[in-house]
């Protein structure tokens, strides 16, 4: 597979990223590229600037300077809308549900179906539930029941609802702050495996993860920061897992006659 | 995972769903068996004019409820829309009258949304203040004494019949309607529970939510100047002491009806029968020859209770353990 991948045309390239707040270099002429059909890994200590370059990739904050291309087209965010309407999902890691509403109610929140007149905005409750029970699964087998409020979910249910709605809206690719940060490990095995799904569906994704169990377990290539600057990627059949804490934590250099990149 | 409900957990989720309907029938019943009086029709239909005004403010309270919010101004916009209505129907007509009553009523409601909304001031100050201002600003132009001059003809909005009901009944009838279907059925009702369910989340999903709670603000806005004007119609006059404490009775109502105030819980038919629950209590109170000074008390001592009874069953159906 990471030869197939090596030569893929990058879905989402980011190219000398820099984002200072105030003082502080958050992000230091990053650069990132994310490949359709392969799970892209982000690792990094705290404040190594992970969560601000998805923020940007997803169009949350804007880049102080660089560029981003999408299937090789220069593309200017202006709004989360631009980006996902450009078929770029995120999963937050707060997963945006609103624990009152039913699951078909949170997979359409914002993109509701409507029937009638057009004025009235009418919901067409059955087609949403009906749809909604179909795009879950496709990608859950276990399957949380539709009418329930997702505060009474399990936090796997919730994830995977969360999942299941960036995959249905998202065209190109797939954001996942730390999408099992919260989960047993029950929970997160069958997480993992709707990530594996949206894998070999051709999405390209990319997850943030601290769990380097699960980077090496899902992950075809990791990108690793470290206080802002982009230490390098590599395909993860190359390394071990010592390489890869090396990376992260700068400890050591002897990690680096490894590089293939 | 999602694990069945336990039969207690069943039993608190059919009382939290039920409750309010099974406490108003017992409370119905009971009356109708003890009371002659209360069960005949004249009396009927008195229940259903006292409380055709607060009904309609309760119905639109129910949208600043359930998102999270809620306007203590509703008793100073229906007192606003009785003084402008009666001043402008004096000088110009009933159809100005009614049509610049319920102008009033929006713009009140627009501030309220705009403050809440967009300059991110907290409901109960926004809402607190703008009914200060109001009502001062009524007395002041006023000098406090309601004026004379609406002819006697508008009193057949507030106190007319047509067919069974009394007027400000089908009214009532017409707004719970509208605003029911609203709710529930349209994009704007669920956004109004995705707001009071999650506001950031709602957001992020690309949700206007500031419009959304601008146009709640001036739906409850509108149908504080309805109430004001049929309370117009009931005397004939404009009333600078229109409506004074109905703000407190119409979020009662609200949340005895089934509603959290922390937003997203709440249905247009809990409020209605919360809103006849009080009903029934207050006239009850009437026929039993209790003074009106107890009114109040059986009004909180039910809110209290309410909102008890809720809590205890929601923590029996969300118990983490």
């Amino acid at each position: 597979m990471s030869t197939v991948s090596a030569v893929a045309a990058p879905t989402l390239r980011a190219t000398d990223i820099s984002k200072r707040f105030g003082g502080v270099v958050a992000l230091d002429s990053v650069s990132i590229d994310v490949a359709a059909g392969q799970i892209t890994g982000l690792v990094g200590d705290n404040g190594a600037g992970k969560s601000t370059l998805i923020r940007i990739l997803s169009a949350v904050l804007t880049p102080d300077s660089g560029t981003i291309e999408l299937q090789g087209q220069p593309v200017h965010f202006s709004s989360p809308a631009d980006a996902r309407a450009a078929g770029i999902e995120t999963v937050y890691q707060d997963l945006a549900l609103a624990g009152n509403l039913p699951v078909w109610a949170n997979i359409f929140l914002g993109r509701e179906l409507l029937r009638g007149p057009r004025a009235l905005a009418i919901l067409d409750k059955p087609r949403m539930a009906a749809e909604a029970k179909e795009m879950l699964s496709r990608l859950s087998r276990n399957m949380p029941p539709l009418d329930a409020p997702a505060s009474r979910l399990s936090g796997g249910q919730r994830q995977a609802i969360a999942i299941a709605r960036a995959a249905a809206w998202g065209s190109n690719v797939i954001i996942m702050d730390e999408p099992t940060a919260a989960l047993g490990p029950a929970e997160t095995r069958s997480v993992e495996e709707v990530i594996l799904e949206l894998r070999d569906r051709g999405f390209a994704v990319l997850i943030i993860s601290h769990n380097l169990e699960q980077v090496f377990r899902l992950v075809d290539r990791v990108f690793v920061l470290r206080r802002g600057r982009m230490i390098g990627s590599r395909q993860l059949a190359d390394i071990t897992p010592e390489d890869l804490v090396a990376m992260i934590t700068g400890a050591s250099a002897i990690a680096a006659p490894q590089v293939q990149a | 995972m999602s694990e069945p409900l336990t039969p207690g957990q069943r039993a608190a989720e059919l009382f939290r769903q039920y409750g309010i309907a099974v406490v108003f029938a017992a409370l119905f019943v009971l009356l109708a068996l003890t009371l002659p009086q209360f069960r005949t029709i004249a009396n009927l239909t008195n229940v259903l004019q006292q409380n055709a005004v607060i009904g309609i403010i309760a119905c639109a309270m129910t949208f600043a409820i359930i998102s999270g919010g809620f306007d203590l101004s509703v008793g100073a916009g229906a007192a606003l829309a009785s003084v402008v209505g009666a001043k402008i129907i004096i000088e110009a007509g009933i159809p100005a009258g009614i049509l610049g009553a319920l102008l009033a009523g929006v713009i009140l409601g627009l501030v309220n949304g705009w403050l809440i909304a967009y300059a991110g001031v907290n409901p109960f100050v926004a809402t607190l203040g703008t009914a200060t201002i109001v009502r001062g600003l009524i007395y002041v132009s006023t000098n406090a004494t309601p004026f004379f001059g609406v002819p006697m003809s508008f009193t057949a909005l507030g106190l007319g019949r047509t067919g069974p009901l009394p007027n400000a009944t089908w009214i009532f009838l017409g707004v719970a309607i509208i605003l029911a279907f609203v709710l529930h059925q349209t994009r704007f009702g669920h956004y109004v529970y995705a707001i009071g369910g999650n506001i950031v989340a709602t957001a992020e999903m690309g949700v206007p939510v500031r419009r959304v709670k601008l146009l709640v603000y001036a739906l409850v806005g509108v149908c504080a100047a309805i109430g004001g004007i049929i309370l117009t119609g009931q005397t004939a006059s404009g009333q600078p002491q229109a409506a004074l404490n109905y703000e407190l009775v119409a979020i009662t109502a609200v949340i005895v009806g089934g509603a959290s105030l922390g937003g997203g819980r709440g249905t247009m038919g809990g409020t209605i029968l919360g809103v006849f629950l009080l009903g029934l209590v207050s006239n009850a109170l009437n026929l039993y020859g209790v003074s009106a000074f107890w009114q109040p008390v059986a009004t909180g001592v039910i809110l209290v209770l309410a909102v008890a009874a809720d809590g205890i069953s929601r923590r029996s159906v969300f118990s983490l353990s």
